[in-house]
């Protein structure tokens, strides 16, 4: 095949010049806005209908799914038929497009709407918009300011899951016996549901009579051992379970940044004379804060989530001391069917999140480009 | 029977000696069935020799029954249902049926005893199974979106007021009211539990309550019997019959060993479980908030005003709180299922209010060691009962108030209004609904594995239970545990409205917040109140209350 001219630019990588006739480009037109005026028409009518505005109307939304479903095939067909080979191009990514809007995009912006009812599942009355109302009730819950407290102590604990990680991975890094068995074995928690930790470590190695933790702690001195008896002691105890899960997550993702680190460098440091301390703190420390952000980050966001270990073992107990926001919003779901109230607190609870991300990420941009121009030499 | 009954009952029971002896007693009223035995009319002959040959499928201690079993059950019970229907009237008719799979079991027996029914009647069932933590979610989803999309459901009484309540059930005929006998259901389970506004919905499979369970080593202890007169308490040492008395023991016994080990008095559950954990603050509340001459105990029903912080329920709270530092180590971690379960089954606690299946597992579960020393009782009373009527505190003349706490009301089998559209499916749904809880089936659900315990005055009937291979002291005394709770004048029947689980769930996060120092009993038990109002009014107060009236029969 020959190559086209640099020149011809925009037809670098046309395969075959259609010829776009009026017709064709009509035809496309024509199919793609009679599928909108239909696709529109439904809609706007099964809403009206669901509003009780009109008295005819389908039984459910699915016809107006299909509508959708038609219109972006005719979208499809059109792209090609009125832009020809750009069209063609345009379908490799047009369905995934179409896939995001109608699977992230719309749900996000329902459960937006949502967000602002009255909609607990057992009422009589069904969904009513209700305003600010979940806001306002959100603003008064005990519950859910507790949780998010306890949301800033368990990220807060992740600074020393990172340095735990940080030794494990310069551990494993170094030429220690048996490095690969050892890698292997600090892998394993991760691989573990946290439901199953739950179950094994929480409810059995913990339990406190006949688990060998507690016959640990008798053993040790620890008279009655009670590892989700007092607040401090339970949100510990989850905080434990969590991090021996996670940390081997970090630990490997800071393994592969030592593994990739120039080996000149650090020999180029040997070779100036600095100790070990100086040679992490000043050359591997540095070199390794991208990577360590992005580990933390990513910590983070798993730390945000963290849900089944709580309602599994503590149900958020004792007192609500190791509640976090994701498993008292599981129960005013699921226990609770307020569907409206649970989704506005999600929503609530991930503006939050991207607020703390960005806010996180741009100061640690900030002070990464302090240091840099600083210097840690 | 529930699975872990049954599996006790055989460890409990099953010797060489005492399996002939059934069989014997089974082929002799077999064979006397078979000369005929002159006083019985011939009905009453059919029923019984159906009722001994059902209880021989496969037959007490020969392992557990399987799909083939519960096909012969189910033919050989298909009298009944021949009496209303004609072979293959229902022929081209599909019925859609939603229920449980815990345990392989409910639906998995019914397939068993539908398929007979279905070759009969020339019907088609479609079945949905689901499990336990997938039941109220889907359930209530189907209700919210308008899309049930099942003909008959197995359900539990407690949502009723989601399903009964808004219209989405169907009339029982009075036909299927006569093929299952409905007169023998035990009287709690009665109008006007699965009757809305004076019709009936339900047919009853299963019946539940909260029974009293107490370690007889306990207070059959020497030494704790001159502890306690040598200390100056009233009485003899003995299981306690009131709250009050319960509260006393377990005072007494902080401290103290039994056996090497710490003694421990009752056991609160002070973790949550889902909802139901409120049961069990409810088995404590009932005999102070439950007055004989008022139906309703947690709620006004002219108001729905919540009771939950009136003086009897604060009154159940401050006892759980007055026994707090009595409890074992790290109680307030423990839920209802940790408490039963790893404790008192482990030999960690005296007392316990629990369903029937504590103290069936008592015998069979390998981390139990409290098999030959439990008890059971009906719920301890209270000396005095609160009467929100008139904000006063009644003693009664006949003495303790008593009032056993009917905790979840069992499982039953309800057909859907939409097929009371269609003539043919709304009796093919109605009959196959009868054919599950007909008086013979049933009988056969109680003796053998099934999830359901007894239901009716004739499970209690204990020639049969014997003459089908149990050991009679044992049936006896397990049998009597639930029936004088079942029967008792004074039963706190479970509100049966929409929601009723949420209300408990909430109840349950500011009980755990009591139970933890950070309310009073009453600043807790008022908080409750204000998230039971809110609720009821988000869910609808004025359709609230006619719920729960007519739940209550007013």
């Amino acid at each position: 095949m020959s190559m086209p001219a640099q020149s011809d630019g925009d037809k670098l990588h046309v395969v075959t010049s259609d010829h776009m006739s009026p017709g064709r480009i009509l035809a496309g037109r024509t199919l793609v806005w009679s599928a909108a005026v239909l696709l529109a028409v439904m809609l706007i009518a099964q809403a009206l209908y669901e509003f009780e505005v009109i008295s005819f109307g389908f039984e459910n939304w699915r016809p107006v799914l299909y509508a959708y479903l038609l219109w972006a095939i005719a979208m499809g067909v059109a792209q090609v038929l009125i832009r020809g080979e750009q069209g063609k191009r345009a379908l490799f990514v047009l369905p995934a497009v179409l896939f995001v809007v109608s699977m992230v995009i719309f749900p996000m912006l329902f459960g937006l709407y949502i967000s602002f009812t009255d909609w607990n599942l057992a009422s009589v009355t069904g969904r009513k918009f209700n305003g600010l109302d979940n806001f306002r009730q959100m603003l008064s819950d005990p519950f859910y300011w507790n949780a998010l407290l306890n949301m800033v102590y368990y990220v807060a604990a992740i600074a020393v899951e990172y340095i735990i990680a940080f030794g494990l991975a310069l551990l494993l890094n170094a030429d220690i016996r048996a490095r690969k068995f050892f890698r292997v074995a600090l892998l394993l928690p991760l691989m573990l549901s946290p439901v199953a930790v739950s179950w094994m470590v929480g409810k059995s190695m913990m339990e406190i009579r006949f688990g060998p933790l507690a016959r640990l702690g008798r053993f040790l001195g620890w008279e009655s051992p009670s590892f989700f008896g007092t607040p401090e002691v339970a949100r510990l105890a989850i905080m434990v379970m969590d991090a021996w899960t996670f940390i081997p997550f970090m630990m490997i993702m800071i393994l592969a940044g030592l593994q990739a680190l120039p080996k000149e460098v650090l020999e180029a440091a040997k070779v100036d004379g600095a100790t070990a301390w100086q040679s992490f703190w000043e050359v591997i420390f540095p070199l390794m804060l991208p990577v360590s952000i992005t580990a933390i980050v990513i910590r983070i966001i798993f730390k945000l989530k963290l849900a089944d270990i709580i309602i599994n073992v503590t149900s958020g107990g004792p007192g609500g001391a190791t509640d976090s926001v994701t498993s008292f919003i599981f129960r005013e779901y699921r226990d609770r069917s307020n569907v409206g109230y649970g989704t506005l607190l999600a929503m609530v609870y991930l503006v939050l999140i991207i607020v703390f991300i960005l806010m996180l990420l741009s100061g640690v941009n900030r002070w990464m480009r302090r240091t840099s121009q600083g210097g840690f030499g | 029977m529930k699975v872990e009954i049954f599996d006790r009952l055989m460890a409990a029971q099953v010797s060489r000696r005492t399996m002939l002896q059934g069989a014997a007693s089974v082929g002799a009223v077999a064979a006397g069935a078979a000369v005929g035995l002159g006083g019985l009319t011939r009905s009453s002959f059919a029923q019984s020799s159906i009722r001994a040959e059902i209880l021989r499928i496969p037959g007490v201690g020969v392992g557990s029954p399987g799909d083939s079993d519960w096909q012969k059950v189910g033919a050989l019970c298909l009298g009944p249902t021949k009496g209303n229907v004609a072979s293959g009237e229902f022929a081209g008719v599909e019925l859609t049926f939603l229920g449980l799979n815990n345990q392989n079991l409910h639906n998995f027996l019914f397939r068993g005893f539908l398929k007979p029914w279905e070759a009969y009647t020339g019907a088609k069932i479609n079945w949905i199974d689901l499990a336990q933590a997938d039941y109220n979610a889907r359930l209530q989803q189907s209700i919210a979106t308008g899309t049930v999309d099942f003909d008959i459901i197995e359900m539990g009484a407690p949502f009723e007021g989601d399903v009964c309540g808004k219209g989405l059930a169907s009339e029982m005929p009075g036909w299927v009211e006569g093929q299952i006998e409905m007169d023998d259901y035990v009287d709690y389970l009665k109008a006007p539990v699965g009757t809305w506004d004076g019709k009936t919905y339900r047919i009853s499979i299963d019946g539940d309550c909260h029974n009293f369970n107490y370690r007889t080593d306990y207070f059959t202890d020497a030494d704790f019997a001159a502890s306690w007169k040598a200390e100056g308490h009233d009485g003899p040492w003995e299981v306690p019959t009131t709250w009050q008395k319960v509260q006393e023991v377990t005072k007494f016994l902080k401290g103290k060993k039994i056996g090497g080990f710490e003694a421990n008095g009752y056991l609160d559950p002070l973790k949550g479980w889902g909802g139901f954990g409120f049961y069990f603050l409810g088995s404590r509340a009932t005999a102070y908030a439950k007055h004989p001459n008022d139906t309703a105990w947690l709620f006004d029903s002219d108001t729905m005003k919540p009771r939950v912080n009136n003086p009897a329920w604060v009154r159940a709270i401050q006892d759980v709180l007055d026994v707090l530092d009595a409890q074992p180590t790290d109680q307030i971690n423990a839920d209802p299922g940790t408490t039963g379960f790893q404790q008192f089954l482990a030999g960690t606690g005296s007392m316990l209010s629990w369903w029937g299946d504590i103290g069936s597992n008592a015998k069979t579960s390998d981390s139990s060691v409290v098999g030959d020393t439990i008890g059971f009782s009906i719920l301890p009373g209270s000396d005095d009962v609160y009467n929100s009527k008139t904000g006063q505190w009644d003693t009664l003349p006949s003495g303790p108030n008593f009032a056993p706490n009917m905790a979840y009301i069992g499982w039953g089998v309800y057909v859907m209004a939409r097929v009371d559209g269609d003539a043919k499916k709304h009796k093919a749904a109605w009959s196959a609904a009868a054919h599950l809880g007909g008086k013979d089936i049933s009988l056969w659900c109680a003796a053998y594995p099934s999830g359901f315990q007894p239901y009716r005055n004739s499970h209690f009937d204990i020639p049969e239970w014997v003459s089908a291979g149990y050991d009679e002291a044992f049936i006896v005394n397990y049998l009597a545990s639930q029936s004088d709770s079942y029967n008792h004048p004074n039963a706190a029947i479970e509100p049966r409205i929409p929601g009723i689980f949420q209300y408990y769930s909430i109840a349950e996060d500011e009980l755990a917040k009591i139970y933890a120092g950070q309310y009073s009993a009453q600043d807790g038990a008022d908080r409750i109140a204000v998230a039971w109002e809110k609720l009821t009014d988000q869910i609808g107060r004025e359709s609230q209350i006619a719920l729960y009236k007519a739940s209550l029969g007013i």
